[in-house]
């Protein structure tokens, strides 16, 4: 029969398999009568990692029912239930040191960067061929294909942003369709990138007195520049992965820091850094869009509007969908009204309308209006950002299931 | 009467836990009339539906734990303030010592009335302002978490609190607190029931909380298993300082359901045991054995085990000198592996015996764990073997009081074990059992089976041979446990036994009614003044 006990010994870890125990654990329940001169000292050795990770005696009892010690055996170590058995281990358990305790798990990533990264080029790639496309048509045609091509990229941009960093999944933000920037917001920021398509040309028109016609018939076509789209579009990979630095870094930062404090004290730098990154990205990719194209084009413009972008996303995805909608439609308006306000100068007697942009496109040029506009909002978010998204409960987990009682 | 039965995760919904103890109450009890408020644990539950409900339930109103609506509400200041101070009380609460009884081990029943008016306090705000969720989430919670652990006398665990440490802790208060939001507690809803009947403890026993604050309705908690003990268990993985609040939180949650509970009918001595430790009062504990259909087993319960192969066998030799069976679901936690080295014990000194082993395994690691076990056999058994895997559950499989009804001997070598199901139902057959001493084996069995320790393949063995080679005894100890069973553990003593609580619930806490009759329209002498008087509790007051 010893060598069935010696089996029984060697299975007993295996009957354990249900409950986290460290490798090479001895059998749980003692064969008998403890002989030793400490009975719990023995017992406290093979639960040793219970007895240090556990946070009171209730634990410890509970992790003893857990592996099949009853009042019965409790009985064998001179005590009247588990409870006391547990209480008595947790008071003699050593605690393990301060310094020992690691600095908590590393953050999750999230899912691998591969699928979200190639949903990133989807805008970038789309626009490309949108603008390749209009290069080869005339006419009819161009128009169907312009169409076709913005209603593809705003679809790709969709998908970009409907997983991986640039999106609200696992946010702390309940419900079921909460990844979903506000429908405002959203159409605002159409209406920026629109500006940046045609509003120079607009603005331009309207400044030295054409087109007195529809566009499209015999005055010629839009007056559009692709630059800003083409780098805007392009420029979805660097922002997603700057949303995924950001997410990355705030996941350290904060199972690193011990207080609030500290944790808003280098959650701000971290968001002023992503920013810079994502604003030097899109300055290059517009100035390399604007020789690939021969287009005239400012880069500041463009790279104003991508931070303004980038941080109105970063504030949705967090929560923050007030301020974002708000300095998003403050932006479109001014660009509108400034477009407005030219045309409305030409009339008779309302010249004085158009004065103050007729001066500052004198002093500029075209692009300070959505430089300016632009540049202005994403500086009122980008304060409003570095105070939100520096409060630890943005980015606080999902809610965790609740346990089971099986 | 009208019961407002709270679950959560449970009864109605199809795949809910312990539902079939719930429509055997509820049907069981057709003179009263039944409330279901029912909390889903996650958004596959709320799929699969509900089962059939009978008449007598006559309003059900749902609510999911696994997710929640931010309802646009902003605080103003004073509301801020207000929850600042509650919340804070409530965290403060939880770092004012181990969980478990006030009393014991540091926690001062000032510090359980500190934890009480700050949950009522919450429950208050929530329901004249809204907005709960967004101010659990907001950061005045994380706020007040970090300052109650900073908080000189904090246990060390929470000291070392990470942010992320407090974020997750403050997302799960905020999960927890989700039944604080609902619009349960008007008159029409609890607010108007005769009683709140909690099927679980934990999250189950808040609403009913809350409606005794609100109303004056008495409650009756309910608990088959632990949900403070599962608590511990489900979050070993959580970094020490989350385990360490919110094992306070649980155990603090709990004593308040032990606390003003008017009845609390644990499922077994074990549970009893938790909830005497956890701070319930020993005067209005009432364990109530949870009710099995006997009826199936009927047919295998007036045959005696296995006697008639058993008298032939005993006149010619080599005969079949009787089976071993075990049912249950196949997972680690069942110890087949001591069983099946008990059995080639068992083997060497009967050598005829058989072992039948019964049961499904749902998950993969209830699968892996067979395909060992079968492995395990093969090795143990080479050549003929004699131990049989049956699968249950599948359309071929055998009729379960069939299986029983093969067996002379029914083994349960479970290593964790709540409520031993298969010992029962063995014992409905009329089968003489060996188990392991687990759980609420001992105070099943009683005397009517033999029990050993667990994990001990040796005491297994001899424990069935003595049983095999002894039809008498094993007669005997059938017989007995058949009648035993009978007794204790009928679908019919349940609903008895929660018949007579709710009598007497009902008899002794009608104090709601006095409250409503103040509100609704304020008739003089409409509440007699025995009523306010200790003694004069059986006084009913008509609406």
């Amino acid at each position: 029969m010893n060598g069935l006990d010696e089996r029984g010994r060697a299975l007993g870890n295996h009957g354990a398999a249900g409950r986290p125990a460290p490798a090479g654990t001895p059998p749980v329940a003692p064969p008998g009568v403890p002989s030793g001169a400490d009975p719990v000292k023995a017992l406290m050795l093979r639960h040793r990692e219970l007895c240090e990770r556990a946070v009171d005696a209730l634990e410890i009892a509970a992790g003893l029912e857990a592996h099949g010690v009853t009042d019965r055996t409790a009985a064998r170590f001179r005590h009247r239930d588990v409870f006391s058995l547990a209480e008595e281990m947790y008071a003699r358990a050593a605690r393990v040191d301060e310094d020992e305790v690691p600095a908590g798990p590393p953050a999750a990533a999230g899912p691998p960067p591969a699928r979200w990264a190639l949903r990133a080029l989807l805008p970038g790639a789309l626009c490309a061929g949108t603008v390749a496309a209009l290069r080869w048509t005339t006419g009819e045609a161009r128009l169907v294909v312009g169409v076709l091509g913005l209603a593809a990229v705003a679809g790709g941009v969709r998908l970009a942003l409907g997983r991986g960093p640039l999106s609200s999944e696992g946010r702390s933000v309940p419900g079921p369709h909460d990844w979903r920037t506000p429908p405002g917001a959203r159409a605002w920021a159409y209406l920026l990138v629109g500006y940046a398509l045609m509003g120079d040309g607009l603005l331009h028109a309207g400044l030295v007195g054409g087109p007195d016609d529809l566009p499209g018939g015999r005055y010629g076509d839009w007056p559009v520049t692709l630059t800003p789209l083409l780098a805007l579009g392009l420029s979805c990979a660097p922002a997603v992965w700057s949303a995924h630095l950001f997410r990355a870094g705030v996941g350290r930062k904060l199972a690193g820091s011990r207080g609030l404090e500290e944790f808003a004290a280098t959650a701000r730098p971290l968001l002023l850094g992503v920013v810079a990154v994502h604003l030097a990205a899109v300055s290059g990719l517009s100035a390399l869009c604007a020789v690939l194209l021969d287009e005239h084009s400012t880069p500041a413009a463009t790279a104003a509007l991508g931070a303004l972008l980038l941080i109105a996303r970063l504030l949705t995805v967090h929560g923050f969908t007030h301020a974002p909608g708000v300095v998003l439609r403050a932006v479109g308006w001014t660009e509108i009204a400034s477009v407005c306000l030219v045309f409305a100068g030409r009339l008779p007697g309302c010249d004085v309308l158009a004065g103050p942009v007729e001066t500052v496109v004198s002093v500029w040029g075209e692009h300070a209006v959505p430089l300016l506009a632009c540049g202005a909002g994403a500086l009122v978010l980008l304060v409003h950002a570095c105070r939100r998204l520096a409060l630890a409960s943005a980015h606080a987990p999902a809610g965790p299931r609740p346990p089971s009682d099986r | 009467m009208r019961i407002g039965l709270l679950t959560e995760g449970g009864y109605p919904y199809a795949r809910g836990e312990a539902r079939l103890w719930c429509d055997r109450l509820v049907r069981g009890l057709g003179q009263h009339e039944f409330r279901l408020y029912a909390l889903s644990r996650d958004r596959e539950q709320e799929r699969a539906g509900w089962v059939d409900l009978p008449a007598q339930v006559t309003q059900v109103r749902t609510a999911p734990l696994w997710t929640a609506e931010v309802d646009g509400t902003w605080y103003g200041r004073r509301a801020r303030r207000r929850f600042a101070r509650h919340y804070g009380d409530l965290a403060a609460g939880l770092c004012a010592g181990p969980a478990g009884a006030p009393g014991q081990g540091g926690y001062s029943p000032a510090e359980a009335d500190r934890f009480r008016s700050a949950l009522y306090g919450l429950a208050e705000l929530a329901r004249e302002e809204g907005g709960m969720v967004a101010a659990l989430r907001s950061e005045e919670a994380v706020r007040a978490l970090e300052r109650v652990c900073r908080a000189p006398g904090a246990p060390r665990a929470a000291r070392e609190a990470r942010v992320t440490d407090l974020l997750l802790v403050g997302a799960h208060l905020e999960q927890a607190l989700r039944p604080l939001s609902l619009d349960w507690y008007e008159e029409g809803e609890l607010g108007s029931v005769d009683l709140c009947h909690a099927a679980a403890g934990g999250l189950a026993a808040l609403p009913g909380l809350l409606a005794r604050h609100f109303h004056g309705v008495p409650l009756v908690v309910t608990e088959y298993g632990v949900p403070l003990r599962a608590h511990y268990l489900g979050s070993a993985d959580a970094p020490p300082a989350v385990r360490a609040l919110l094992a306070a939180f649980h155990g603090r949650l709990a004593a308040e359901a032990y606390r003003s509970a008017a009845v609390l009918t644990p499922g077994n001595t074990h549970v009893r045991r938790w909830q005497e430790r956890c701070g319930a009062d020993r005067s209005k504990v009432r364990t109530v054995y949870p009710g099995m259909s006997a009826a199936r087993f009927a047919g295998a319960g007036e045959r005696p085990g296995g006697r008639a192969g058993e008298r032939a066998g005993a006149a010619g030799a080599g005969a079949e000198p009787g089976t071993l069976v075990w049912v249950g679901r196949i997972e680690p936690s069942k110890d087949l592996v001591t069983l099946l080295h008990a059995f080639a014990a068992v083997r060497q000194r009967v050598p005829g015996a058989r072992l039948c082993v019964a049961g499904s395994a749902p998950d993969p690691e209830g699968a892996a764990y067979l395909l060992h076990c079968e492995e395990l056999a093969g090795r143990l058994f080479p050549g003929d073997p004699p131990v049989e895997f049956v699968e249950m559950g599948g359309p071929a499989a055998p009729g379960l009081a069939d299986v029983y009804a093969r067996g002379a001997v029914i083994v349960l070598s479970s290593v964790v074990e709540g409520f031993p199901v298969s010992v029962v139902e063995a014992m409905f057959s009329g089968r003489a059992t060996v188990s392991t001493d687990v759980g609420a084996v001992v105070e099943v069995v009683g005397g009517t089976g033999l029990v050993v320790p667990p994990r001990d393949p040796r005491a297994l063995a001899e424990a069935c041979v003595a049983l095999l080679g002894d039809p008498e005894r094993r007669d005997r100890l059938g017989a007995a446990a058949r009648a035993r069973a009978m007794e204790l553990f009928t679908v019919e003593q349940n609903v008895a036994a929660f018949h007579r609580i709710y009598l007497e619930v009902a008899g002794r806490c009608p104090a709601r009614r006095i409250a409503e009759a103040d509100a609704a329209a304020p008739r003089p002498f409409a509440v007699p003044a025995e009523l306010r008087v200790a003694g004069a509790g059986s006084v009913e007051v008509t609406r």
